[in-house]
């Protein structure tokens, strides 16, 4: 079974997956306490035996109660305890590895409380409360503590020990070593130096070519009866092919060098799709995704502080011309950042913003823009001191992103004929990071990643969050993105979430295009591929490949 | 002899030194910042608590002591502020410590993967060398070849030279795609393998079988190569030949009754073939940068994506290694081409 990577995993750092190919290479690597199944697109229990139990204490704490899997065990028979979470934990706080995002992740779990008699069995406390804490407590890759840690030198800290300590923490010779150890059971790449309880063991890794993953022959979850789909191991041999160009990696499914070809752009699957050679020999999957598409606005900057403006500007993106012209008319438009796939928490009493460039030039008005003929063409605003603010905005976006260059042509014409100058300023990936913490744009484009479970937008526009690239927040924001991630029950969380949908309209300091579609194209000899809004947006791990019946 | 090159060499150990130098100052402005967010940062999740810009500010100074990026950069720091003075600041900085590595041979580590930039480097040189090296011999003698039957005049003289024009013309990606799918699709020729060095299991490394693999899967990256470099290596030295089949002592040779393939090769080549010595230091340097855009188009490990890779995510350690070896490279093949012109040219010999 072969399957197409645009890119190296680089590392297969369990803690830290700085890309997709590494998260999809740990998942058959390594188990979490809960998986997201791609069936029902819920967190399904995995190596946990259910779903935890959630118990509120106060109003400050949660305790949320797992119970391991009597079948999980590690590959050498010993069983997966409740200290191999707590160690997995400690971990992510210990110095020296790159675990600051996961740190700072899971900071909201303060404590491992184990069973006085069920070494599988342990409580996890939590700060604040949420009904995210149940799935958000289970998405981590369970570590073993024998082999990592086999003196247990972490065991001498608790974990809120850990956590109190300020950053950067200071180097103790236990936990020294412990992180020496892991690194270099993580840079050996050595699948018996870092053994997860996945179903599958890497077998060997060229960097830039492939990854092939063997099944373990004494896997515990083929034990289990009936295995849910989120422990289910099928190939016997899984192989990851590196084929960074979308061309050549095309012709490799066609020449059946590769079965499955996922994240397919909309050309090269809109080829495929009318070509008859290709299409009686493989299947093309489409589903909804949960990435979407946006605009930003630098809130900071003066011209685009108020919502009129940033209104007004949001009319000059043209979605509907764009998902036709971009996607083939595939993906769904939007009204916000919840997917409209997602039928309960999407806000349908919304219309998408309209491609209105007219009615943009009534709001300008609104917000006190005047526009000016030569010599000093333009919209400008007097600002009551000084020099008059002029409208003239620069977008930024990553320069490899073949979507957001026709996006940011599109609107720079709507915006030129209107009359508000719009400088393009295509970014190389990591100076386009920089200029977005520090501010140096007006517009960005760029896709943002969502996923059905959490709705915690508090990273992505809390005005106290350093991650707030547009710099947006008003007291009635921040209350509300607060109350959505503190809300305790499902119907209160969606008359929340519909709120938040139209404020976000009403203020937009993001504009949310469309969400994006998952393609998928296959082998058509394979079955059991299961396809769905999930990242990858396939699961590897259920593919068989039917046998060929003899001529 | 021996003195001019040492002294050669010294210049060019200053020179490769020098420009590792900037690079290593240049790249390690502002680091830490971009190691923090990954290229997929922009993701909808974490806790129920903002992540305040103390505690960002905290998490960067993490990551800024694990990578040792929390000392000064340099010896000195340029004013913060208008008013105030440079800094000195000892040896207990970046470059230094660098500096010193370096010089025990450690290059680091690289900050994605975690290894040894050394283990990186040699990983990559060893799939990129082969390719490069096949490449460039193959472009050398096909160019030498092909300029000296040009040179005869003969009847296929001007179609072959209106298509190396037109090929140079062509982008190297154009060249790789257009040969992928010309001899690697089945819809047309499918004659050769699409993409890569060959599977896992198809055959052990070490054995005639693999390597005669390894070679399959060369000849498309390798034809993209050769005919991205012929055009210009012959049409050169065709041109050179031309000009030097005009002058005097071709002229007096041919008098001597000398056949003309003879005067073209005792008599003319030696001193066609300076100009062309130049564009040979031009192509070393390529050969152990490797050839992002082959690499890429045919799914190739090798240098040039490892670079592209490293200075996309700012994996600086690996940056700097790279540069240090293909500025040598370069700094070498220049180093090359004097020596070689030298014993070339006597008029060089005499002059010196």
């Amino acid at each position: 079974m072969r399957i197409r990577w645009a890119r190296d995993p680089e590392t297969l750092d369990p803690l830290f997956a700085p890309n997709l190919a590494a998260f999809d290479a740990n998942n058959l690597l390594h188990v979490s306490l809960l998986q997201g199944d791609i069936a029902t697109q819920q967190l399904a229990p995995a190596l946990a035996e259910q779903l935890p139990t959630v118990q509120l204490v106060g109003d400050s704490l949660t305790r949320l109660q797992y119970r391991i899997r009597p079948a999980a065990t590690w590959d050498n028979g010993r069983a997966v305890l409740a200290s191999d979470v707590d160690f997995t934990l400690k971990l992510m706080l210990c110095p020296g590895l790159p675990n600051e995002a996961a740190r700072n992740q899971y900071s909201f779990i303060r404590a491992v409380l184990p069973h006085p008699q069920d070494p599988r069995r342990f409580t996890l406390l939590c700060r604040g409360q949420s009904l995210e804490f149940a799935q958000a407590s289970g998405d981590f890759f369970i570590l073993p503590e024998h082999s990592l840690d086999p003196r247990g030198l972490l065991r001498r800290w608790s974990l809120a020990d850990l956590q109190r300590q300020p950053l950067p923490l200071p180097a103790d010779s236990g936990a020294r070593a412990v992180a020496q150890q892991y690194l270099a059971a993580v840079a050996s790449r050595s699948s018996n130096r870092l053994s997860g309880c996945g179903p599958y063991e890497l077998l060997k890794w060229e960097k830039d070519r492939f990854l092939s993953f063997r099944r373990k022959p004494r896997w515990w979850g083929s034990r289990l009866q009936p295995a849910p789909l989120v422990l289910q191991a099928r190939p016997q041999q899984l192989e990851y092919v590196i084929i960074p160009d979308v061309a050549t990696a095309a012709l490799a499914l066609q020449r059946g060098d590769v079965d499955v070809f996922p994240q397919m752009p909309a050309r090269e699957f809109a080829r495929l799709r009318a070509a008859p050679a290709a299409r009686s020999a493989l299947r093309f999957y489409t589903s909804p995704s949960y990435d979407v598409a946006t605009a930003g606005f630098n809130t900071r900057h003066p011209a685009l502080a108020d919502a009129l403006t940033r209104r007004a500007l949001s009319r000059c993106f043209d979605a509907a011309g764009l998902l036709r012209a971009t996607q083939l008319g595939e993906g769904q438009r939007t009204v916000g950042i919840i997917s409209p796939a997602d039928r309960a928490n999407y806000n349908d009493s919304l219309a998408p913003v309209p491609f209105a460039p007219d009615s943009a030039v009534a709001l300008l008005r609104r917000a006190g823009w005047q526009r000016r003929s030569a010599p000093h063409e333009g919209w400008f605003r007097s600002t009551g001191r000084g020099a008059d603010q002029q409208l003239r905005l620069l977008v930024r976006y990553r320069a490899e992103e073949v979507l957001f260059g026709t996006v940011a042509l599109q609107f720079q014409a709507a915006a030129a004929s209107i009359g508000v100058p719009v400088t393009l300023r295509p970014t190389e990936p990591g100076t386009f990071a920089t200029a977005m913490r520090s501010g140096d744009f007006d517009v960005y484009l760029r896709v943002l990643r969502g996923n059905p479970f959490m709705f915690n937008f508090t990273q992505l526009l809390h005005s106290a969050s350093a991650n707030n690239v547009t710099k947006f927040g008003t007291p009635a924001s921040d209350r509300l993105i607060a109350a959505i991630a503190r809300a305790d029950n499902p119907a209160r969380r969606t008359a929340l979430l519909r709120q938040f949908q139209a404020l976000l309209q009403a203020e937009a300091p993001i504009v949310p295009l469309f969400y994006l579609p998952n393609r998928v194209a296959a082998n058509r000899a394979l079955t059991g591929l299961h396809v769905g809004s999930l990242r990858p947006g396939f699961a590897a791990a259920t593919i068989e490949r039917v046998a060929q019946p003899a001529p | 002899m021996a003195l001019r090159i040492a002294w050669h060499l010294l210049r060019t150990g200053l020179a490769a030194w020098a420009l590792v130098s900037v690079v290593f100052l240049l790249i390690h402005r502002d680091l830490g910042a971009v190691q923090l967010g990954s290229p997929d940062a922009s993701e909808q999740r974490g806790s129920g608590v903002p992540l305040s810009a103390a505690a960002q500010a905290a998490t960067e100074q993490a990551i800024d002591q694990r990578l040792g990026l929390d000392e000064p950069l340099f010896y000195v720091s340029p004013p913060a502020e208008a008013r105030a003075s440079w800094r000195w600041n000892g040896l207990r900085n970046q470059y230094h410590r660098w500096a010193t590595q370096l010089l025990r041979g450690n290059l680091g580590q690289s900050y994605r993967t975690g290894r040894a930039v050394g283990a990186e480097l040699a990983d990559a040189l060893a799939f990129t060398l082969p390719l490069t090296g096949l490449a460039v011999a193959l472009s050398v003698g096909g160019a030498l070849l092909l300029a000296l039957g040009l040179a005869g005049r003969p009847w296929w003289q001007r179609p072959v030279r209106a298509g190396l024009v037109g090929l140079q013309a062509l982008p190297l990606f154009g060249v790789g795609l257009l040969l992928l799918l010309a001899f690697a699709n089945p819809e047309a020729l499918d004659w050769f393998p699409g993409y890569g060095l060959g599977q896992t299991t198809d055959q052990p490394p070490g054995t005639w079988g693999y390597l005669a693999a390894y070679l399959w899967h060369l000849v498309l990256p390798t034809a993209a190569l050769v005919l991205s470099a012929l055009p210009e290596l012959t049409l050169q030295l065709h041109a050179s030949l031309v000009q030097e089949l005009g002058s005097h002592y071709a002229v007096t040779a041919r008098a001597k009754g000398l056949a003309e393939p003879a005067v073209i090769r005792r008599h003319a080549l030696r001193n066609a073939l300076l100009p062309s010595l130049a564009q040979l230091a031009e192509l070393l340097p390529a050969l152990v940068a490797g050839a992002v855009v082959v690499e890429v188009v045919f799914a190739l490990p090798g240098m040039g994506r490892l670079l592209a890779g490293a200075a996309v995510a700012r994996d600086a350690p690996v940056l700097v290694g790279g540069v240090l070896l293909v500025g040598a490279a370069r700094m070498l093949a220049l180093l090359a081409t004097d020596v070689l012109n030298f014993w070339a040219d006597p008029r060089i010999r005499w002059q010196s």
